[in-house]
């Protein structure tokens, strides 16, 4: 099989310059393969990447099977070129395949990461020594290919450092290569090849990158001539470092008012300093699998461990590891009675890493307590104008920690505290009545029958709330008390009727009118002067506590009158900003709505202010 | 003759509408007399106006009025927040 050998190529890319009139015979580039033992000895093919007919020029030139040499196999004529260039071209791209493997073989198809060699081939002949710049005769401009190596492997050589196509340009010269690096680095220069050769073994947990330096140094009679240029040699990861814990391996788990499907718990924590790569996805290195070791159903069905990773670099030295996160999570709503302790094992398994110790197993203590329903132990009093409007909010009920619940609903409602009253006194309970958003645990009280609040013989009311769970239907209940104040305005007894307060544009006009949802009776005005598009805009509201706050709540959405400032899910005109859900985040000057329809504006007329000419005025008079 | 939309150029901040942009953009508008697009009902208003035979009312006479819009705008303001103007400027105007 292939796979079973680590013979591969350094660089993905090799380039060099062809050029007309090359004789047959001259050596063009050299390819390395990094090797896994002594012993091995790679052989060097050139290939075609598909089945479909190989390239014409492809058979100008010849792989040394043992050497990696590539050199020509026919003089280059111009006619060479002429055959290639429909386009008139000066230089014509020439691509090739190598492969490498560990014996001979007669195949010819390509196999994975087979690298390219991209030759340029020049419609000149080849530049005179006289002609030739120093660095071009040191190193090629054009090669910009990065060596990678794998970590743990043999050492060996990985580049040819000396142009084989400029080898005899200048035959009075005599050039030589050597590497340095700032930090200690096991790289150097095979002086009778001129290959750059990897020394040691490299470690990646040690440095992922060596930075070195190549200079290149060119001996004429005359002179002595040093070209630089910089190489940054990768190191490749393997697995060769078990998981590990950095601190505990068990977390203690209470579950209590969060208890719904996909809420997570605990973190845990895994430590692994090999690299674990995302691209392509299909690759299996570095990568974990965890078994739920527990065999009881229940846990089964009620709980799973959800993991994931993420890279980071290591405080010491900024080597890149992998941080492994494991959490807790609930695979379904658990009742609100449910009430129980147990242990969740959970063992992680680094299937790649070949050593014994791959493995570490991670401890939930999970605690599961019983949601106690009930109701905070206060007197409920709510105060009311019999002025108020339909819809007026009254106040809010809650059992106690509803706002952390998650997972179950409760729901409300009103109950007469004495169910043998009269009927007279029955009707007097039509007054308020209780609402609730889908998602949202308060429940509102709010207005629900005007006439039956202004009678005078409705005294102040008490009603039982109770909250009810829906699943298990356990029930919780308060008594709650609604002072009206003693006197019901015989003014506003009359069947007026009640408008939106959001219509009105001025504070006057919005001040002396009646509004629906509006809890003294009267709409609200909010006077804001700040400049620009603003959260704070100046608008007519039946009660500046819940309208506008740029949330549609459960009375509000009773009627699209009642605060079409958060509630509107029509265009607004004007400048404005969006509400996330619906209604006016942030509005330009005043806002007012006609109907569902709302208008943003800034009044031209601008406020009388006394300057210091008025003041003068004022003054003399 | 068809009425046609003039066209001005404008910074975004010029419209008034309190959004602060340096963007700007051509706001086309319709303005034109609409006498020869008045009929009867026009003239007996006028004449009724004229005559003070209407107390306080004065109903709208024929105007000249976009009847298309141009497409929507949108800009970027100062904090990097998009906004899109709808029906903000003419594209055909009319005597309506």
């Amino acid at each position: 099989l292939e796979g079973a050998t680590g013979l591969y190529f350094p660089q993905s890319e090799y380039v060099e310059t062809v050029y007309v009139g090359q004789l047959a015979g001259t050596p063009i580039l050299q390819v390395h393969a990094m090797l896994d033992s002594d012993s091995e000895r790679p052989r060097f093919y050139l290939c075609g990447i598909n089945s479909l007919r190989r390239p014409a020029h492809s058979s100008w030139f010849n792989l040394d099977v043992n050497t990696g040499i590539l050199s020509l196999n026919k003089t280059l004529e111009e006619s060479d070129f002429a055959m290639l260039n429909r386009h008139s071209w000066p230089v014509k791209k020439l691509v090739l395949h190598a492969m490498v493997l560990p014996n001979l073989t007669k195949k010819s198809q390509c196999i994975k990461h087979s690298p390219r060699v991209t030759l340029d081939f020049v419609n000149a002949s080849l530049p005179h020594c006289a002609q030739t710049d120093m660095k071009e005769l040191c190193f090629s401009h054009r090669d910009t290919a990065i060596p990678h190596i794998m970590e743990n492997r043999f050492p060996g050589a990985l580049r040819q450092l000396r142009r084989l196509t400029r080898l005899h340009v200048c035959p009075n010269y005599t050039i030589s290569y050597h590497v340095e690096s700032d930090t200690p680095a096991p790289f150097a220069v095979d002086e009778n090849t001129t290959e750059l050769v990897v020394t040691a073994a490299l470690d990646r947990e040690e440095s992922e990158r060596y930075r070195l330096l190549l200079v290149c140094t060119v001996r004429t009679e005359t002179l002595i001539t040093k070209v630089e240029t910089s190489l940054d040699v990768f190191v490749n990861d393997e697995d060769d470092n078990a998981p590990y814990v950095n601190g505990t391996d068990t977390a203690d788990i209470i579950i209590s008012f969060n208890r719904t499907k996909g809420g997570s718990f605990g973190t845990l924590f895994i430590f692994d300093r090999d690299l674990t790569p995302i691209f392509p996805i299909d690759q299996t290195h570095n990568r974990y699998v965890g078994t739920l070791l527990n065999k009881d159903p229940w846990i089964k069905e009620t709980f799973d461990i959800k993991g994931s990773f993420s890279e980071m670099k290591a405080a010491l030295g900024g080597i890149r590891e992998t941080v492994h996160v494991y959490q807790l999570v609930l695979k379904r709503n658990l009742y609100v009675t449910e009430n129980r302790t147990l242990q969740l094992d959970y063992l992680v398994n680094d299937i790649t890493y070949p050593g014994l110790e791959g493995t570490v197993s991670l401890h939930f203590n999970v605690t599961i307590l019983p949601v106690h329903m009930r109701f905070a132990n206060i007197t409920h009093m709510f105060t009311l104008t019999r002025r108020a409007s339909l819809y007026a909010q009254v106040g809010r009920v809650c059992v106690e920690n509803c706002q952390q619940f998650d997972g179950f609903r409760v729901t409300y409602r009103l109950e007469l505290p004495d169910k043998n009253a009269s009927a007279d006194v029955q009707s007097c309970y039509s007054a308020i009545s209780i609402t609730q958003a889908e998602d949202e645990m308060w429940g509102l009280l709010y207005v629900n029958d005007t006439e039956a609040l202004r009678r005078p013989e409705c005294q102040d009311l008490q009603y039982l709330v109770v909250a009810q769970e829906e699943h298990t239907l356990l029930e919780a209940s308060t008594q709650i008390h609604i002072i009206l104040d003693a006197q019901a305005n015989k003014a506003s007894q009359g069947s007026q009727q009640s408008l939106s307060c959001a219509e009105n544009r001025q504070r006057g006009d919005c001040e002396s009118v009646r509004g629906l949802g509006a809890t003294t009776g009267r709409c609200q005005w909010r006077q804001v002067t700040e400049k620009g598009i603003s959260e704070n805009y100046s608008t007519c509201s039946p009660d500046l506590r819940t309208c506008p706050d740029s949330f549609c709540d459960a009375v509000e959405s009773k009627d699209s009158s009642i605060c079409p400032q958060d509630c509107t899910k029509k265009s607004v005109i004007g400048g404005h900003e969006r509400g996330l859900r619906n209604g006016i985040q942030a509005g330009h000057g005043t806002c007012y709505c006609i109907s569902e329809k709302c208008f943003c504006e800034k009044e031209d007329v601008e406020e009388v202010i006394c300057d210091d000419m008025c003041k003068t005025v004022i003054a003399t008079a | 003759p068809r009425l046609l939309a003039k066209e001005v150029h404008l910074n975004v901040t010029d419209l008034g509408l309190g959004y602060q942009t340096k963007e700007e953009l051509i706001f086309r508008y319709c303005s034109g007399p609409c006498v020869e697009a008045e009929t009867n009902y026009d003239k007996i208003l006028n004449n009724l106006t004229h005559n003070k035979k209407l107390d306080k009312d004065t109903p709208s006479r024929t105007c000249c009025r976009p009847i298309s819009f141009d497409d929507d705008l949108s800009f970027l303001d100062d904090n990097v927040v998009y906004h899109t103007l709808k029906k903000h400027s003419a594209r055909k105007c009319g005597c309506v």
